[in-house]
């Protein structure tokens, strides 16, 4: 845990990544797609890991958020290391602390905007009317109040992205990842979505990590990484910063 | 709670179309063939069940009621003497060779002669009052609707049983046999009939008891004599089971059936657990979102379980009306088909099984729903 001087606020990373590596092995094939790789994300911003495609962004992001085991170094979220939880912590970890949005949608047919969001929150231990209440609550957030009681196939590409958006917040969630979330979508839509996951990150004070190709979204971005061959390349800042910033890059 | 599993299979309902009709048919198939077996076997033990004998008296190692020798007719006294017999009557049965109006061929029939007065117990539960008073009259045969072509007579005409004259007076119903044709007379016509000159005695004697709860000690209590030669005796409900069983296993009708009953388990399963897999898998990249956001596995696992149970439940629904449809037509069609409760109930048993059997096939393909696949 990193220390606050007497004239900054507490800041403590939300995320750590300590000198990761991570290999694939396919037959007689070993490929490292990282190695040594360090990293530390605060809350209330959002940072965007922006790179070509295979420059294993989505691999460090599954990592980040636990749904992959490293192979050297360790991950510490909120405080706890991932790679000592089991698969049931693990998901009980995902269930309190961490939303997800996805390339896909992943919507179930079936089920209406509202029953969409109102799913997870049933497995969350909260009562009716606390689950039904948020599912509101973060739908008018995604600006879909008026489309709630629509199924996947009646909204459109950019309305779906917002469902699972709201999806993921209603957990009101430390942590949100979203792994290139606007490259089904149009600018228009890509932009709305990106400044949803922006203001999501500022108000409720989420630490959102973003990670897209579509270099019109680094624009939106608080923080850019730009990853390339499994390593970090540059690490910047696109409005001033609040605060100081404590996080090494690699 | 959001109701995912019924939500999907009214909102994807063609998808789980092909699981529901396997169910609902392999439920079907099980619930009729079942009802035919019983049916069918039932009839063995027709003379037992039909009838309102308490104990039966017969040669001793009988094995169906179709395959007694003659006893002593003396043993009747003997029976007679104890206390809690209130009647006893002798029961012939003889086999005969049937010869119609028409040319049909030798036609095997089991000849059954009984007490036609009106308080005989033989067929008393199967035969109206009315046509077992007419089987009084001297060489009167009543034979059963089902078979007045195949024996191509009809009622008021002559026909001839081993070569000795019979006519038909009466047409009942739910008298059929397997293997042959029941005829029913008196027992002075069946002596008539029985060409076999050592047969001298009744194939079998029946006796009403004062407590027919009794039936089993009495039955014990008769048996061992050796006096009036050899016989042996059963409470009636032993020696339908044995009837039945002799027909069941020692024919090896039953094996088939039971072969067949497994056969449409598995292909009912096959095809139920591969429509829930491709449900499943359609699904996929959902139940991985939901397990990325921390819904358990075990709560996915049960999504799934939910949609088994669902399938099997409506298949089942749609079983039971085709079945009581099938049911009743041939019931018309006079079809021996029975059907009782605990048969439903392994029918129902078995359909849900089926169904869970699917259901925990469906579930293995859950594996795939790891949420890292997603990130690719």
């Amino acid at each position: 845990m990193l220390a606050a001087s007497a004239t900054e606020p507490l800041r403590v990373p939300a995320l750590v990544a300590e000198n990761v590596s991570k290999a694939f092995v396919s037959g007689q094939q070993r490929t490292q797609v990282l190695d040594g790789l360090s990293l530390s994300l605060d809350a209330a911003e959002l940072t965007l890991i922006s790179g070509p495609s295979g420059c294993e962004k989505s691999t460090l992001l599954a990592i980040l958020s636990g749904l992959q085991k490293v192979d050297g170094g360790r991950v510490m979220a909120l405080g706890s290391e991932l790679g000592q939880l089991d698969v049931r912590a693990l998901e009980r970890f995902r269930l309190q602390h961490t939303g997800f949005v996805f390339q896909g949608f992943n919507l179930f047919p079936a089920l209406s905007a509202f029953e969409q969001v109102e799913l997870p929150l049933n497995h969350m231990g909260l009562s009716r009317n606390e689950a039904r209440a948020r599912a509101q609550s973060s739908l008018e957030e995604v600006g879909l109040a008026h489309r709630m009681r629509l199924r996947p196939s009646e909204l459109s590409g950019g309305e779906k992205q917002r469902v699972a958006i709201a999806r993921a917040l209603a957990k009101k969630p430390e942590l949100l990842f979203a792994d290139e979330p606007t490259s089904a979508l149009d600018a228009a839509n890509g932009q709305m979505i990106i400044d949803i996951l922006h203001r999501i990150a500022r108000t409720h004070g989420t630490t959102v990590l973003c990670v897209s190709h579509d270099p019109r979204l680094v624009v939106h971005a608080d923080r850019v990484l730009a990853m390339e061959d499994g390593r970090i390349l540059s690490d910047w800042r696109t409005q001033a910063p609040v605060f100081d910033s404590k996080e090494s890059s690699s | 709670m959001v109701a995912l599993a019924r939500k999907t299979l009214i909102y994807e309902w063609r998808r789980f179309l092909p699981a529901m009709l396997a169910v609902g048919f392999a439920g079907l198939l099980q619930l009729l063939q079942l009802a035919l077996v019983l049916g069918i076997f039932g009839s063995t033990s027709l003379y037992i069940t039909g009838s309102s004998a308490d104990v039966w008296v017969g040669y001793p190692g009988t094995q169906s009621v179709g395959s007694g020798r003659t006893i002593d007719a003396d043993v009747e006294s003997r029976v007679l003497m104890d206390p809690a017999v209130l009647r006893v009557e002798p029961y012939i049965w003889v086999d005969g060779d049937w010869r119609g109006k028409t040319e049909t061929g030798g036609i095997s029939v089991f000849v059954s002669g009984i007490d036609p007065s009106p308080e005989g117990l033989m067929f008393s539960k199967a035969l109206p009052p009315s046509l077992r008073a007419r089987l009084a009259e001297p060489d009167a045969v009543v034979v059963d609707r089902s078979v007045l072509t195949q024996l191509g007579v009809d009622i008021g005409q002559t026909a001839t049983i081993n070569g000795h004259q019979v006519r038909v007076v009466g047409i009942s119903s739910g008298l059929r046999a397997l293997g042959g044709v029941n005829v029913l007379c008196s027992l002075d016509t069946a002596r008539g009939l029985d060409d076999v000159p050592a047969d001298n005695g009744p194939t079998y004697l029946v006796a009403k008891l004062r407590d027919p709860r009794q039936a089993d000690a009495v039955a014990k209590r008769l048996r061992g004599s050796t006096a009036f030669g050899p016989y042996t005796t059963w409470s009636a409900r032993d020696f339908a089971r044995r009837s039945v069983r002799y027909w069941l296993f020692d024919t090896g009708a039953g094996a088939g059936v039971l072969f067949l009953a497994g056969i449409v388990f598995l292909v009912g399963a096959v095809i139920t657990s591969q429509t829930l897999i491709a449900a499943v898998n359609g699904s996929v990249r959902e139940y991985a979102t939901l397990n990325a956001l921390g819904v358990g596995v075990a709560a996915l696992r049960r999504v799934v379980l939910e949609q088994a149970f669902w399938v099997g439940a409506l298949g089942l629904l749609g079983a039971g009306v085709l079945g009581i449809v099938l049911m009743v037509l041939a019931r018309s069609q006079d079809v021996p088909v029975v059907l009782t409760l605990p048969a439903v109930l392994v029918c129902i048993i078995l359909v849900m099984g089926l169904a869970a059997v699917s259901g925990l096939a469906a579930m293995r393909s859950l594996h795939r729903a790891d949420p890292a696949t997603l990130l690719r």
